[in-house]
């Protein structure tokens, strides 16, 4: 009987095997020796960057760095890491004007400096965007009256000085170009994230409807309070 | 407890196989190959050579994104392996989620490195052990095609790289594992083309 087989498929599938066995190897090291988190702007993925200049009520307009923010070596449950409040805002949008109060509360009330919050400090960020909505026509110096509470520029066709709350004593983003919150797919203003130590999305507004910024800091910050009864 | 490698040490074990690969898959990889070729006799053809260059060159650059894979895993954990101030920082360039995946389906560039390499590694290790097969010829074609195709990608890279102001040394030496595998299949194609594929030197 004549025997019919192909030598050279054989020697290919040999060289194949081989070269996949090391490529399953190398997949296999990677694995076995990572956590990879991936970027994004969902509860549990990695904040994106925040690119642009930031007012903070002197010297200027200067470049910010998200990052500078983040402790790699944070655990949960060290109420020393400090959090990242990040609100994505109009100067020119009704809804933000008037949460303005409510966001001036909360940096005040989690900023360290107030006694009665035991829980780790949360630090207030604001990107400044301008919608492609008539009538939205922002500006670097509607930001700083927007954030100062100063007169002489219009916030959502009021003047920024008569804006609800106190001035806001943090850090202001010019996302004008939108490039950030295009990052971030944020699809409306004001949209708020609340960020762990480490850089990890802990919570955001898109995500949890009905439940507002304040309670997601109650909720989620580390207090020292509850380090000291789990001991 | 096992010390720290630093990383541009560490790289050094990509890049020396790389360089030396690439010294094969050159015309004078000879002055490299004559003296070994008593003791590694297959250096003694320039078929030999070529194959082992390549080879060579495949398996570092495989290995090289395989770490370049694993680097921007520990990025994303919020780690960093090498952090620089300096124009050299592969973390600022790897650990860059704006950058760090293709725009076509957002795979790591890491991976597709991987299995590029992969891919000239099986078409030259099969061609190179039935060298005078009928379909060698049409594997170092695919070969050439395929590598040259990587000049495009390490373009749009460098052009990243350019972007960012910061130089990935790993994905470096990638790239150049990537030309010398080029290099490599388009004269091994040649060779194959000449008649000369079977002469002893």
């Amino acid at each position: 009987m004549k025997h019919i087989y192909d030598d050279e498929a054989d020697i290919r599938t040999k060289a194949a095997i081989r070269v996949m066995s090391l490529f399953f190897v190398g997949l296999i090291i990677i694995a076995a020796t990572t956590s990879p988190v991936s970027t994004g702007t969902k509860a549990g993925e990695r904040a994106p960057a925040l690119e642009g200049k930031f007012y903070n009520g002197s010297g200027g307009w200067t470049e910010f760095n998200l990052e500078s923010y983040w402790d790699s070596n944070w655990k949960e449950g060290d109420a020393s890491g400090q959090w990242v409040a990040l609100e994505f805002m109009d100067t020119d949008c009704p809804y933000c004007v008037r949460s303005a109060e409510d966001v001036s509360q909360n940096a005040a009330d989690f900023d360290g400096s107030n006694p009665q919050w035991d829980g780790a400090i949360v630090n207030f960020v604001a990107s400044a965007t301008q919608l492609d909505i008539q009538g939205h026509d922002s500006s670097r110096a509607e930001i700083e009256a927007f954030r100062d509470k100063t007169t002489g520029q219009s916030c959502a066709s009021s003047d920024c000085g008569s804006r609800p709350g106190a001035a806001h004593a943090f850090p202001y983003i010019d996302d004008l170009d939108q490039d950030n919150m295009k990052k971030w797919k944020v699809g409306g203003t004001p949209s708020y994230y609340l960020i762990q130590p480490d850089g990890i999305i802990a919570w955001s507004s898109s995500e949890n409807p009905g439940e507002d910024l304040r309670d997601a800091i109650l909720g989620l910050v580390t207090r020292e309070s509850a380090q000291t009864d789990g001991a | 407890m096992v010390p720290e490698m630093d990383s541009n040490i560490q790289l050094m074990l990509y890049l020396v196989p790389t360089l030396i690969g690439f010294f094969l898959v050159l015309p004078i990889g000879k002055l490299l190959a004559n003296p070994l070729s008593q003791t590694l006799p297959y250096l003694a053809t320039e078929r030999g050579r070529l194959f082992s260059g390549l080879i060579l060159t495949g398996v570092a650059g495989f290995a090289v994104s395989i770490q370049t894979l694993w680097i921007s895993s520990k990025v994303s954990e919020g780690g960093n392996f090498c952090a620089s101030n300096t124009v050299f920082s592969c973390d600022d360039v790897i650990g860059n989620a704006n950058y760090n995946v293709d725009p076509i389906f957002g795979l790591p560039w890491g991976g597709i490195g991987a299995t590029a390499f992969c891919v000239f590694l099986y078409l030259a290790y099969s061609s190179s052990l039935e060298p005078n097969s009928e379909w060698v010829d049409n594997y170092l074609k695919l070969g050439t095609a395929l590598t040259f195709g990587g000049f495009f990608v390490i373009a749009l890279l460098i052009s990243y790289e350019l972007e960012m102001e910061k130089i990935c040394q790993y994905c470096t030496t990638a790239h150049i594992a990537n030309v010398a595998a080029f290099v490599g299949f388009y004269r091994l194609m040649k060779l194959n083309d000449s008649g000369e594929w079977n002469e002893d030197s």
